[in-house]
């Protein structure tokens, strides 16, 4: 320690003080009541210049503190003022420098510190600059939230503090700092880290002050904005009195309980609506729940829980309604009838639910329609083609924004009745995803052991579902989930033959088409040359929609000539055809005049009817195995090979070459081939087609076949065959090959097709091939002479 | 580097500050301070630009043994008074004068009294 130094260090009275900290260049009014403490200002002022050293206690709780209980950096102060009053002194301290302690000794009752001065280190810097002018903003800001009456000369006061330093010490005792953060600022070492103390105590303290003042407005607003809208409400309600309109509010609820005393409910229902009521009177009718309970009431009201139509129980006229509707559909209009019959002997009978299975443009929708017009009943349909979501069907919970009831009680709702027929089109074609699987749901409404109590989410009262006349509709069954499949009657609506069609047009597509284009039935004839060759040159289907919108097309056309004044009656021949319609567009003629061998002719039925397809096979020389092509599906795949294992083990018997199979591969393919094909149907065609290679016999061109084949040879039963048969004829095939157990399906044929094919029932592998390839058929023949 | 500069030590030089009275007269100024008790070898005058600093040291004495302060208003120790006057002092005339308890500082200004 240098001798200037030395010089320095003086021995001063020793005022311990609490809660507080004295800065230099500050004012500090105390109350000292401590013996001690009076002691010491006593001492003080006993000398010349009137100094002491204050320090600040670090427990506040002691009092009669050691060196120990003080922080080691203190102020020297002066006494600038003192006067006695009520046991103590009150004196004011004006901080003069900063001190270190460095040694406390006891002078009788009061205690002297031994100090030496510690001068700040300042260096001046632009971060200085930047943290002194930083340092007053903050602190401008925080006297305009804390005491904005003062603000202004707060901050004139703040900005006048020209030195950093006198700047910290004088905003310290402004905002309370604790006491610790008062002793870091006194103790810290440079005018910076004096300053960046300060900031940061000033930063957080602002943040506080915001928050504090956004929770104080914030709570403002908020009432003032309750108080408004009351006040507004009072306005208004006296506005309507003095109009001399009731509450309307009011007045709505007394329209509610008047509707509710007068619905005819079912009693549980009732009192779950009683309920609802009560709380709705109860809420005030800005509450968000009062729309939502208003709404929910609403159609809980006009849902038709005891509301039935009669049924028409008259069988002759519900068979003229059918007829006048469609045509033919023999088992269809049957199972209705089938229907009325027991309702008309029990009434109570469940109703049944159908499935219409069949192509487009069949008239399944429409058949639906007729029905509920043969009952005397509502109809009402929902498409479920791409629903995806349960809650469509089961609604939401009242509970969600905007939650709505699900579509089956919506449709009830439109109905206004308990038992109408209620179509769900489409239902193989339901989506689902992770909101759930709709038919899932379906599963519940369809069964009519579940349905009588169907819980709709929105409603969450159990409603009678069991009256209903569930029809689906659908294009294909692959689609449709097994349990919900299980559940419903499948009747089968397949393709139109030509000669249907052309009925069909003459009956109601005609008619409709005429209406529709504003003619006159007399304006117009088509004869039935004309409707067959629509049928057959200008539209290929199963079903009869593009028949009539060709149809529309010539109805149309003849519109124009009559608007242009042209009011001759006009008949469409079979010959003037292609001035109406254009070149035609299909061709009858699309079978094969004559085939190689390897070649068959296979039926196939497609979800638009039945399809003719020819089954190409060829040997490759030097090519080993079996080559499959033409997108065949698995199933199919599977098949053909059957198929060729069945052939090599019976080469002998077929008369074919064996080291053929040695020599060479077999490539089967199935043309068109951009369309995907499967099932097992197709199992005679191939095993044909492969006869007809090995053997070199081609097969007969006239003759279709369509049939599954076992590896020993059976022939089994296969579906759809009287599309099939009917795409046959369309295709000019004389004979077609079936198995036999489906012979009893060719009781679905038109008479007229029956009676023109030729049909031949296959109960083995040998039947078909004998039957198709007339060579084999001789080959067999003598080899079962050289047997007998 | 850092200065060791005070701002502590600025403030012991000024605990406290006397008030004064300013004259005008045709060839100078007047200044009257409130320094009673202070004994004029502790006061000293300083003199730069047009600015007339007096400082000094009031010291506090004992007027009777067994006497204790009751109450305390006048300021001891250290003073210091910056006067601003609106021309140069510099090479001025200075006279100081202590007289009950006032000390009485006249200056002859050679420059331009605006």
């Amino acid at each position: 320690m240098s001798n200037s130094e030395e010089e320095k260090l003086q021995t001063l009275p020793l005022l311990p003080i609490k809660n507080s900290v004295l800065f230099p260049t500050l004012l500090m009014p105390i109350n000292a009541g401590r013996p001690a403490s009076i002691a010491a200002i006593e001492a003080a002022l006993a000398t010349e210049e009137k100094e002491l050293v204050v320090f600040a206690q670090r427990d506040a709780s002691i009092d009669e503190p050691q060196a120990g209980d003080l922080y080691t950096i203190g102020t020297k102060a002066v006494v600038k003022k003192m006067a006695r009053g009520r046991g103590g002194i009150e004196a004011v301290l004006l901080g003069v420098e900063r001190v270190v302690l460095i040694k406390v000794e006891q002078d009788g009752t009061y205690q002297r510190a031994r100090v030496r001065p510690l001068p700040i280190i300042e260096e001046k810097s632009t971060e200085i600059e930047a943290l002194h002018r930083e340092v007053i903003d903050l602190a401008t800001r925080a006297v305009e939230l804390t005491q904005p009456q003062a603000a202004a000369g707060m901050a004139q006061l703040i900005a006048s503090a020209k030195e950093p330093l006198r700047l910290v010490y004088m905003l310290a005792p402004m905002f309370s700092l604790e006491l610790e953060k008062e002793q870091a600022l006194l103790e810290a070492a440079t005018v910076t880290d004096t300053l960046r103390l300060m900031h940061a105590y000033l930063s957080h303290e602002l943040q506080v002050l915001e928050l504090r003042s956004k929770i104080a407005s914030e709570a403002q607003t908020e009432m003032s904005k309750e108080q408004r809208d009351y006040l507004l409400r009072q306005q208004l309600k006296a506005i309507q009195k003095e109009l001399g309109g009731e509450n309307p509010e009011q007045n709505e609820l007394t329209l509610l309980r008047e509707r509710v005393e007068k619905a005819d409910l079912p009693e549980d229902v009732r009192k779950e609506v009683e309920r609802e009521l009560g709380r709705l009177e109860r809420l005030p009718p800005a509450a968000p729940d009062y729309n939502v309970g208003r709404t929910y009431l609403d159609l809980v009201l006009e849902l038709p829980w005891k509301t039935a139509t009669e049924d028409v129980l008259d069988i002759g006229r519900a068979r003229t309604v059918l007829d006048e509707d469609h045509y033919d559909l023999r088992e269809i209009k049957d199972r209705i009838l089938e229907h009325l019959g027991v309702l008309k002997l029990n009434p109570t009978a469940k109703s049944p639910i159908l499935c219409f299975v069949g192509p487009p443009g069949v008239g399944k929708t429409s058949l639906g329609q007729s029905i509920a017009r043969a009952l005397g009943r509502k109809f009402e349909r929902l498409s479920l083609g791409g629903l995806h979501d349960e809650a469509e069907l089961r609604g939401h919970r009242r509970t969600y924004i905007g939650a709505m009831p699900g579509r089956i009680i919506q449709a009830i709702r439109r109905a206004g009745v308990n038992n109408p027929v209620l179509m769900l089109d489409e239902v193989d074609k339901i989506g689902h995803d992770f909101r759930g699987d709709p038919a899932a749901a379906l599963l519940e409404i369809l069964d009519p052991e579940q349905n009588r109590t169907f819980r709709d989410n929105y409603i969450d009262l159990p409603f009678d579902l069991s009256k209903i006349f569930f029809i689906t509709t659908a294009n294909t069954l692959d689609t449709i989930a097994r349990p919900l499949l299980d559940r419903m009657e499948l009747l089968r609506l397949s393709g139109y033959s030509e000669e249907e069609k052309v009925e069909i047009a003459k009956r109601y597509l005609i008619p409709r088409q005429i209406k529709e284009a504003g003619l006159q039935p007399d304006h117009v004839t088509l004869e039935s040359e004309a409707l067959k060759a629509i049928v057959s040159l200008y539209t290929r289907e199963a079903g009869v929609r593009q028949l009539e919108r060709t149809i529309g097309r010539v109805t149309r056309k003849i519109a124009v000539l009559h608007a242009e004044g042209k009011k001759d009656p006009v008949t469409v021949t079979r010959d003037n055809l292609a001035e109406w319609l254009g070149p035609r567009r299909f061709s009858t003629d699309q079978a094969r005049k004559q085939l190689p061998a390897g070649v068959a002719t296979g039926l196939a039925w497609t979800e638009t009817g039945g399809d003719v397809l020819y089954i190409e096979a060829t040997l490759l020389p030097s090519g080993r195995g079996l080559t499959l092509t033409g997108q065949l599906g698995e199933v199919m795949q599977e098949s053909a090979r059957a198929a060729q294992s069945y052939i090599w083990s019976h080469a002998e018997e077929l008369g074919i070459d064996r080291s053929l199979f040695r020599r060479y591969g077999v490539h089967i393919h199935v043309p068109a081939g951009a369309t995907p094909k499967d099932g097992p149907s197709a199992g005679v065609t191939m095993a044909t087609a492969l006869a007809s290679i090995y053997s070199r016999f081609p097969a007969r061109v006239d003759t279709a076949m369509t049939g599954e084949i076992t590896l020993t040879g059976l022939v089994l039963p296969i579906g759809g065959v009287k599309e099939k048969v009917l795409a046959a004829r369309r295709m000019g095939m004389k004979r077609v090959i079936l198995p036999r157990d489906n012979e009893k399906d060719l009781s679905e044929l038109p008479d007229t097709v029956a009676k023109e094919m030729e049909f031949i029932f296959a109960d083995k592998i040998e039947d078909v091939l004998t039957a198709a390839i007339p060579q084999l058929g001789k080959h067999f023949s003598t080899l079962e002479q050289a047997a007998s | 580097m850092p200065v060791i500069f005070g701002a502590a030590q600025s403030v012991t030089e000024r605990l406290w500050r006397p008030a004064a009275d300013i004259y005008q007269t045709r060839d100078g100024w007047i200044i009257k301070y409130a320094v009673a008790g202070v004994k004029p070898e502790d006061m000293k005058i300083a003199i730069k630009g047009s600015a007339i600093t007096v400082s000094g040291f009031r010291r506090d004495w004992k007027l009777e043994e067994g006497c204790t302060y009751y109450a305390m208003e006048i300021s001891y120790n250290r003073f210091e008074r910056t006067i601003e006057l609106p021309c140069l002092l510099d090479g001025a005339e200075v006279r100081m004068e202590a007289r009950d308890g006032i000390l009485i500082v006249r200056l002859k200004c050679r420059g331009v009294n605006p």
